[in-house]
């Protein structure tokens, strides 16, 4: 019998087996997807970011969305509507195909209600635990898989011992017309930490900046992906059996404890039970969720880790949207056509100034945080999207000429906003016995709506954006601000909390109702922060896992 | 559509071999019927003399039907491919292939004004763009001459199969 089953390959189970593995104890990592390796990545435009072959096939394997229109909800599968909520389904989990935009979470996210306030229609609490709590595996996870960057000092940065050990990736010229633009403005560009080695590590090689970066897999083992950094270490220690083309359908429990999972082989339908003495969920926030429902038996009626009626619950995404410019040889000044079109680099700046917001006129509230980055270099996706001019599809001589100047004569520059999805009670997921997969299990159903403040936050951010842009010279500025859900960027459903009554999960993401049940997947977050989430999936997770030792030692005595 | 209670049966049972044979040959059948006319909107979409590559020349008929049929394409957009082009030339009594340039852009951008039309046409568009700027390996954008008329040439390394088999 393994000591203890991990669900999921990906940032948070990745981090559990290791640290598991490393303390010497049996694990077996249970991914229903399949192993790629580093060397049999490629920038195949069709197969990474055009079908669903890292993910499952729609019609196989799906989720419900239910949103409001004209006043109703509206359920609809994503094989009608073709918005995948998978997000890689590959050893490594999407880990793989992060673009690496990373941050740590600021001390005051920690206890947002304490020092906020309640928001009327959101369910905003402090976290069990502290920043100061975190702080050791946020360090941890800079070092063992990889961060790179550069501290700059600023008055929303979360407090750090020492600056990055890696230097930050190598940057396009078009900084120096950004910094310059941001200065002129009075705000501070700072340098983005980014879940990508500059520099040779170990087994990993440095990034080669490939450009195509977010949705492809590395194929230099520069991206800190789960299965670069500590699966494949896991593997050697000999205690990590990795099986991947492994689905996991429930959870067999009584009311005590977790027995076994019940798995099916993708490959060959073949079903099985794997037993162990602990589990480890760890399939993403709305997947880890879906399990636990469809793993109800007659001592847990409501689902596993349910008593409190939370599962499911306050389901986050990342608030904001995003904006974006055209950059022309004329506006350029300081660098040429020629450097702005050199590929691969990347821009590497983030905006902080405005992550919390104290205004004579607007108030005092939560802001959020600002990555600038090139559009994506995709070529059919850039053609695709520029064929439309005055609603109409531009085709024949014409089609020919505007993709040739879209492409030869000016490069977009892109903003994402990143502010809290604030939780409410129209954002959950459930499960529903008229929708199932196909290995006849009901699969997740995610009601989603954002609260209106973070519709608020991320237009005031938006437009102090614009004027970086304009400043720069951009031409044909937009920005779009909307409640539409990140799908790649989820969490919440689980609540950690020290009540019972009131959260999923302890302070150790264990659940309250089974002790040999923990969730270590970002599902915990009972509020999200106003930055991409996976630094904090990792450190929670590293975080997690040393109480997981604790507990299988004392176990054994 | 109403998809949703034919995926609950097929999910349980699964396509038994057999018609899934049946389906594919249905399908071979009434692409080649189709088939003049979905390249004759290429072709008027993507003609010769232009800064982009023809459709002609890049093989996009071809690339399309092999895109289509493979098991990674959504095969409810499969059946409305050909549905739209049997629509195209129904609306205009059988007469599309034999039209001049003038005609069909004019028959096109009627179709166009309809939401239907729109929608299809704008899957043709997409589907022969990713001919030209896919991977040569899919069998369009031959010697690269589609990303060399655009200038961009995506990322190292490239696909050594079709679909991510044998990965
Ligand atoms: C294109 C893209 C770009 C991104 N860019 C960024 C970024 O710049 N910055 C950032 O912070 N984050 C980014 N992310 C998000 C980041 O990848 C995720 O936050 C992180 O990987 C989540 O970790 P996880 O462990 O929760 O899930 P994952 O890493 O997704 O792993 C979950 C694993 O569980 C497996 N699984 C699910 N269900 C089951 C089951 N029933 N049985 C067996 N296995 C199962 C899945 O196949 C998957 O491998 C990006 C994501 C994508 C897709
Ligand atoms: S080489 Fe660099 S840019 Fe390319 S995928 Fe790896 S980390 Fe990203």
């Amino acid at each position: 019998m393994y000591d203890a089953v991990v669900i999921g390959s990906g940032a948070s189970g990745g981090a559990v087996a290791y640290t598991l593995c490393k303390a010497g104890y049996k694990v077996a990592i249970l991914e229903k997807g399949r192993l790629i390796r580093r060397e049999e990545f490629s920038k195949d435009e069709l197969s990474y970011a055009r079908r669903d072959l890292i993910t499952p096939n729609l019609f196989d394997e799906y989720h419900v969305i239910e949103e409001r229109v004209d006043g109703k909800w509206v359920a609809t599968p994503t094989y009608e509507s073709g918005w995948s909520f998978w997000n890689g389904n590959i050893v490594g989990g999407s880990s793989n195909l992060m673009s690496g935009m990373v941050h740590r979470m600021h001390p005051d996210d920690f206890r947002l209600k304490s020092k906020y306030g309640q928001i009327e229609g959101a369910n905003i609490v402090d976290w069990p635990i502290s920043y100061e709590e975190l702080e050791p595996y946020y360090d941890l996870v800079e070092e063992l898989v990889g961060v790179s960057g550069k501290y700059i000092p600023h008055q929303y940065e979360p407090p750090r011992r020492k600056d990055f050990s890696q230097p930050p990736t190598k940057e396009n010229a078009v900084v120096k017309l950004f910094d310059k633009s941001c200065k002129a403005l009075g705000i501070t560009p700072l340098v983005t930490p980014r879940a990508i080695l500059s520099q040779e590590k170990g087994h990993r090689k440095a990034c080669y900046y490939s450009n195509f970066c977010g949705s492809y897999g590395c194929s230099s083992g520069a991206k800190s992906s789960s299965r670069e950094t500590l699966i494949y270490p896991a593997l050697a220690t000999g205690n990590l059996t990795l099986l991947s083309n492994t689905h996991v359908k429930s959870l067999h429990s009584s009311k005590e404890e977790v027995k076994y999972a019940n798995v099916v082989n993708t490959l060959t339908g073949k079903e099985k039970k794997i037993a162990a003495r602990l589990f480890v969920v760890a399939a993403q926030a709305h997947e880890s969720v879906r399990l636990l429902f469809n793993s109800a038996n007659r001592h847990h009626p409501q689902g596993l880790a349910n008593s409190s009626g939370q599962l499911g619950k306050n389901l986050l995404f990342s608030g904001g949207g995003s904006g974006q410019g055209e950059l022309h040889e004329e506006s350029l000044k300081e660098i040429t056509l020629d450097e702005l079109m050199t590929t691969g680099l990347f821009v590497n700046r983030t905006i902080l100034d405005w992550y919390f917001v104290d205004h004579w006129w607007e108030g005092r509230f939560k802001g959020g945080s600002v990555e600038f980055m090139f559009e994506h270099q995709n070529i059919i996706s850039r053609a695709v999207k520029n064929n439309v001019e005055e609603g109409k599809l531009v085709w024949g001589e014409a089609l020919g000429k505007r993709l040739a100047k879209r492409f030869k004569e000016q490069k977009s520059i892109r903003f994402e906003i990143f502010n809290d999805w604030l939780p409410n009670d129209n954002c959950f997921v459930s499960v529903d016995e008229s929708y199932k997969d196909k290995y006849g299990m009901p699969v997740g159903k995610l009601r989603i709506e954002g609260h209106p403040q973070d519709i608020k936050v991320g237009k005031y951010i938006a437009k102090k954006c614009e004027k970086i842009l304009k400043k720069m010279g951009a031409k044909n500025i937009y920005s779009s601000i909307s409640a539409s859900a990140s799908q790649n960027l989820v969490a919440g459903g689980c609540r950690f909390g020290n009540d019972p009554k009131r959260s999923v999960l302890n302070k150790y993401c264990q659940a309250h109702d089974i002790p040999n049940l923990f969730v270590a997947d970002a599902s915990f977050m009972p509020t999200g922060g106003s930055v991409a989430y996976t630094w904090t999936i990792y450190a929670n997770a590293f975080r997690v896992a040393d109480h997981i030792v604790a507990y299988l030692k004392k176990e054994n005595t | 559509m109403k998809r949703r209670d034919f995926l609950i049966f097929v999910s349980v049972t699964g396509l038994s071999p057999s018609i899934q044979a049946r389906e594919d040959n249905r399908f071979k059948k009434e692409f080649a019927k189709q088939k003049p006319i979905i390249k004759a909107v290429q072709d008027h979409m993507f003609p010769k003399q232009s800064n982009i590559p023809s459709a002609h020349s890049m093989q996009a008929i071809e690339f399309l039907l092999q895109t289509i049929a493979h098991k990674s394409y959504d095969k409810d957009i499969r059946t409305f491919i050909l549905e739209g082009a049997r629509e195209l030339n129904r609306r205009e009594k059988g007469k599309f292939l034999s039209m001049s340039k003038e005609k069909k852009e004019k028959s096109l951008r009627a179709y166009e004004e309809t939401e239907y039309g729109r929608v299809w046409l704008s899957r043709i568009m997409t589907l022969t763009m990713e001919a030209l700027f896919s991977d040569p390996i899919y069998g369009s954008n031959m010697q690269e001459k589609g990303w060399r008329a655009l200038d961009a040439y995506g990322g190292y390394p490239r696909p050594k199969t079709r679909y991510l088999e044998d990965v």
